[in-house]
């Protein structure tokens, strides 16, 4: 099997337990747009910044909250409850600075959006 | 060349974001962060909201972890109290008779919960501190009832933490609606009405007369009734933390004035942060305001300008509060507002106010619909002219709202 290039966020806590799941079509996940999906019994946040694709577990690290219910602008997440901010790309917190999100392992294939989620 | 030193006063939020902005601007020489709780910076705003588990722990609540500041070379002196202040000499003296030499000072002192004149015993309680918060957890850990007295924001969301966690809970507020110094009386009476539905007993419109702690009980005689309880929390406010200013030209009024760069009187010296009062441009009036964003916020433009730069501080300002399961959020401010525009169904939940002056949004609230809030604070701080059909058309993105202002001549 080719070695297919993983875009897990840089630098964020990934949770590599688990086995890729198809996620979602890429063609449902517009560039520019998150949503949420469920994998296995784990609520993943996935976005698309300009056709890179992150995962992350749809939880914010402040509280817990749906991050799917915040907003996307550019790169930067904006938790809906608190305001807390996070760069999609990384999953490094912009403010505050000191949190990120947790990632996921995530790759595209075939279009599909494929998620390593325990 | 001398090194030079800069001294933050008040080990709260506004301090710790002032010194991780001045290391990240480049400031080397000493920075020097006094305190007199025991703890390094930590976040408050947890303190009054929901009580799940045990009581509080400071480590879980840190703005930034003990290792930072070392990492940093931020000398934290904390549990030490700033008790004197010569700005001729550029001197501050703390509890432990140490003298420390400053270039510039951030006063960045907080308040200290008002009390009830007279009034003492172990089951009154007030809310600031981490070990505040734990006395009030310990001693209603046993039983309630819990009277709390001031239905603001902070007096709300203890009376919420505590009624959801099966303690028997009494609001009693002076005015005729809670939260009225914030909100309006339609929405104070929401919050009355969610409150009641969860069981909390609301008096509003009801003054105190007394309170005595007799025993280990507290009695509390309104203008209407007698009520008994196990412990109070009084909540009605603070006062400034300014004495250590007294005597000095450093010009206070119910805070340490400041103009819009946050610099007080005296050169060199600046305030950012609950002990602040602010000109604020915006509003084109003097401000003081009680939440944790604006501590960050004011305190990040103090150490920038402390170090030569020039920003204003005009931030609408921001807050949030969580009762019960339940989320409001406020950016701006609705004074001199003459339109209402309200996105969303307030009778199923989930809704948004909008406030304009003239075709401006000045104002946005939000209860359970912070989404709005996240896109409305740019609006707003904008300047951002919009119109109202297109506010309470929840088809409407509000991002494209905030597009269309680009090629707008500001």
């Amino acid at each position: 099997m080719g070695a297919v290039p993983e875009t897990t966020a840089e630098g964020s806590a990934t949770d590599s337990v688990g086995s890729w799941a198809r996620a979602l079509d890429l063609d449902e996940l517009w560039e520019g747009e998150m949503t949420a999906v469920t994998v296995g019994a784990t609520s993943v946040l996935l976005v698309n910044v300009d056709g890179q694709v992150r995962a992350y577990v749809n939880r914010c690290p402040h509280q817990e909250w749906a991050l799917d219910e915040g907003d996307l602008d550019g790169r930067t997440l904006t938790c809906s409850r608190h305001l807390w901010e996070f760069d999609v790309l990384s999953g490094e917190g912009i403010n505050p600075d000191n949190c990120r999100l947790t990632g996921l392992d995530c790759r595209v294939e075939d279009g599909a959006v494929l998620v390593r989620a325990g | 060349m001398r090194r030079e030193r800069i001294v933050l006063v008040g080990a709260g939020r506004a301090a710790a974001a002032a010194a991780a902005t001045l290391r990240r601007e480049g400031f080397d020489g000493d920075l020097v962060v006094v305190g007199d709780e025991p703890h390094p910076p930590y976040r408050r705003p947890p303190l009054s909201k929901a009580w799940d588990g045990a009581a509080p722990c400071v480590d879980d609540l840190l703005v930034r972890d003990a290792e930072w500041y070392g990492t940093n070379a931020v000398e934290l002196i904390t549990g030490t109290r700033a008790v004197a202040l010569d700005c001729a000499s550029r001197q501050l003296t703390l509890a432990d008779g140490a003298r420390l030499g400053y270039d510039r000072l951030l006063l960045a002192t907080g308040g200290r919960p008002r009390r009830l004149p007279g009034v003492r015993g172990d089951r009154i309680h007030h809310l600031r501190t981490v070990a505040d918060a734990a006395a009030l957890r310990e001693q209603l850990a046993g039983d309630g009832p819990l009277v709390v007295l001031g239905g603001g924001f902070l007096g709300c969301e203890v009376a919420a933490a505590a009624r959801a966690s099966g303690v028997e809970v009494t609001i009693v507020e002076m005015a005729p609606t809670l939260l009225s110094r914030a909100v309006s009386p339609e929405l104070g009476e929401l919050f009355a009405a969610l409150h009641r539905s969860r069981g909390v007993t609301v008096l509003t419109g009801e003054r105190v007369d007394s309170v005595v702690q007799a025993g280990d009980q507290v009695v509390v005689r309104t203008c209407a009734q007698v009520l008994e309880c196990a412990a109070l929390l009084v909540a009605i406010g603070i006062s400034r933390s300014t004495e250590l200013l007294s005597g000095t030209p450093v010009a206070c009024d119910d805070g340490v004035l400041v103009d819009e760069f946050a610099a007080t009187s005296v050169p060199g010296v600046y305030a950012a942060g609950d002990v602040a009062a602010a000109h604020h441009p915006r509003y084109g009036r003097r401000v003081r305001v009680e939440h944790d964003d604006n501590a960050v916020r004011q305190a990040t433009v103090a150490a920038r300008n402390m170090l030569g730069a020039r920003d204003v501080y005009d931030d609408p300002h921001w807050f949030w509060s969580d009762q019960f399961e339940h989320n409001l959020q406020m950016v701006g401010s609705p004074e001199g507002h003459d339109r209402s525009v309200v996105r969303g169904s307030p009778g199923e939940g989930a809704f948004s106010v909008f406030h304009l002056r003239g075709d401006r949004l000045v104002s946005v609230l939000a209860f359970d619909r912070g989404r709005d809030v996240v896109t409305g604070r740019k609006l707003v701080a904008a300047g951002a002219t919009v119109a109202a059909e297109q506010l309470e058309d929840d088809a409407v993105d509000l991002r494209r709202l905030l597009r269309r202002q680009g090629g707008r001549p500001s």
